[in-house]
């Protein structure tokens, strides 16, 4: 247990000319709850995706587990870290149950029958076993993302990754997805998660990262930063979020 | 669900009754379809029924009506002419589909390969049809070299030299067009799909199999549709190689008598009869596989004009 889950060492992006991501350093211990917040722009999303290599990084070194992600084969380590879509991006043609099962079908290669039961039990695990024969366009916003919620879950995966998880919802969805995801916080999932919804940020994180320009400028338990931010930045953005959400929600 | 079991069905329950024109239609069909049959089979085993060309019923049944008493009399001979047609379509469709999923996903996902795709796309789309066909018949000895195979000519169930040669033709052809329908279909499945699938720890390979190819296919079969119809069509050039199809046994019919008019009329009904039951059996296909919640493209077209 001494080993953090996952560490983050100098890691550095860029698209073109431009440097996305410049110099990121922060270790994640098991079931810490991180939350990413930032501008858009400050490369929540890049880090995210460097972490399973959707994105290769330039430079820096990431470990899991103890391993270099950059030594593991992508398909194993993508399998060990799950990641939860801002446009949820189900698969269109398969039902909910299909979504969930193609990975550990073709994946983690269990039976039929495994994979059936497996995939009823994740189901379950976001409200949906009800829903487990509809396609994914007959599913409200809310009930997709929970599907993806389940598909990822599904692989047994040591770190999810959720980038912006309610931001594509109606507002009156958001609530539904939010309380899966404390519920998987509750049960002691490691998560590490981009979102600007404050109230899940308060309940649920272990700490709070603040993202600007490609480093990290502040982190530090939720409550710390909501009232006592450091930076200027940092408190002009969370005060800008905080009358947002009362706007939202008041 | 009640809206979808009738879709899958068919349409010809409306309401719980019969759609008269859909039934009208159906009935035709199985009127043209098995006729043809019976020609085919009477053909095939050296006149099973009738001596091989001759109508089932003498064409002098019908004097009465002239029309009717000449289309019955040279029908026949079409018919043994439509074989090749349905023929050489369905193989260049079939053998060209593999092909064009191939070249389809150089296209879209291949380095170096695109190139190498996108070259014999463009170099098979640029130029004419019939200067193909004259190439490989012509050209290089293609014809020969299959008539040396074994059965080639000799075997009545074999066909010639000429129709292997339009059969590969049209295959070359057809995956050429198939792929730049099929590439368009890839690029409509939205690319967040392939990525989630490589999340999960799928590879490239696999995403694209089980994800992103699943919904190209379906949505590629509006495209695949007219390239099925240009086909049934196009396979007329097969007779500047002497292949004996529809428009080749038309065209040398007319030649003896004249009836220049009456014979092109009479082989266009039989090219307007293939390509409505291709038309109507790839509508069909395209219910059938339907993404449920998901409109069918003509649907979205509708709704938004409205």
């Amino acid at each position: 247990m001494s080993d953090p889950l996952l560490s983050v060492r100098d890691l550095r992006k860029s698209f073109g000319e431009e440097e996305v991501l410049r110099g990121i350093d922060f270790e994640m211990e098991r079931r810490d709850v991180q939350v990413l917040m930032g501008p858009s722009g400050s490369g929540k999303s890049t880090l995210l995706r460097c972490v399973n290599r959707l994105s290769e990084p330039d430079d820096g070194t990431i470990t899991l587990d103890g391993e270099d992600t950059a030594a593991m084969d992508e398909n194993d380590l993508r399998r060990q870290v799950g990641m939860v879509f801002q446009g949820f991006n189900l698969f269109a043609h398969l039902t909910a149950r299909k979504n969930v099962s193609l990975g550990l079908r073709r994946v983690r290669g269990f039976s039929k029958s495994e994979t059936e039961e497996r995939a009823e039990e994740e189901l379950e695990r976001v409200g949906l076993a009800d829903q487990a024969d509809s396609y994914p366009a007959e599913l409200s916003g809310g009930q997709q993302q929970r599907v993806g919620i389940a598909r990822a879950l599904a692989m047994d995966p040591k770190l999810l990754l959720f980038d912006e998880p309610t931001s594509a919802l109606d507002p009156e969805l958001i609530g539904e997805v939010l309380s899966v995801m404390g519920e998987l916080a509750d049960d002691g999932m490691t998560m590490l998660v981009v979102t600007h919804e404050m109230g899940f940020a308060r309940e649920a994180a272990t700490d709070l990262l603040f993202l600007d320009d490609g480093t990290i400028l502040e982190r530090g338990p939720p409550t710390q930063l909501f009232e006592s931010p450091e930076h200027e930045r940092t408190a002009t953005f969370l005060r800008r979020l905080t009358d947002l959400e009362a706007g939202q929600h008041g | 669900m009640a809206e979808r079991e009738s879709r899958t069905g068919g349409s010809i329950d409306v309401g719980g009754r019969y759609d008269p024109i859909e039934v009208l239609g159906i009935l035709a069909a199985a009127l043209f379809w098995g006729w043809l049959g019976l020609r085919w089979l009477n053909d095939w085993f050296g006149g099973l029924f009738v001596r091989e060309g001759q109508a089932f019923l003498p064409p002098s049944t019908f004097e009465f009506l002239p029309a009717l008493a000449f289309a019955v009399e040279f029908a026949p001979e079409l018919a043994a002419g439509v074989w090749l047609t349905v023929l050489l379509t369905i193989v260049g469709i079939a053998l060209g589909f593999p092909i064009a999923i191939v070249l389809a996903g150089a296209r879209v996902y291949g380095r170096t390969t695109r190139w190498v795709a996108l070259g014999y796309i463009e170099l098979v789309r640029g130029t004419p049809l019939l200067a193909q066909l004259f190439v490989l018949y012509y050209g290089l000895g293609l014809s020969s070299f299959i008539r040396e195979l074994p059965g080639v000519g000799t075997v009545s169930v074999i066909p010639e030299q000429a129709v292997w040669v339009a059969m590969i033709g049209f295959t070359i052809n057809s995956a050429a067009y198939q792929a730049e329908y099929l590439r368009g279909a890839i690029e409509s499945v939205d690319p967040g799909q392939l990525r989630a699938a490589r999340a999960i720890g799928l590879s490239q390979i696999d995403g694209i199999r089980y994800v992103v190819l699943p919904q190209a296919l379906r949505y590629a079969i509006p495209g695949w549709t007219n390239e099925l119809i240009y086909l049934i069509k196009y396979s007329s050039l097969a007779a500047f190689i002497t292949v004996p199809e529809l428009f080749n046994r038309a065209s040398s019919i007319a030649s003896e008598n004249f009836r220049y008019l009456a014979l092109f009329s009479l082989a266009g009904l039989f090219y307007l009869a293939l390509v409505l039951t291709a038309t109507n059996l790839t509508s069909r296909l395209e219910d059938r596989v339907a993404i449920p919640g998901l409109a069918r493209r003509d649907e979205r077209l509708r709704e938004r004009s409205q």
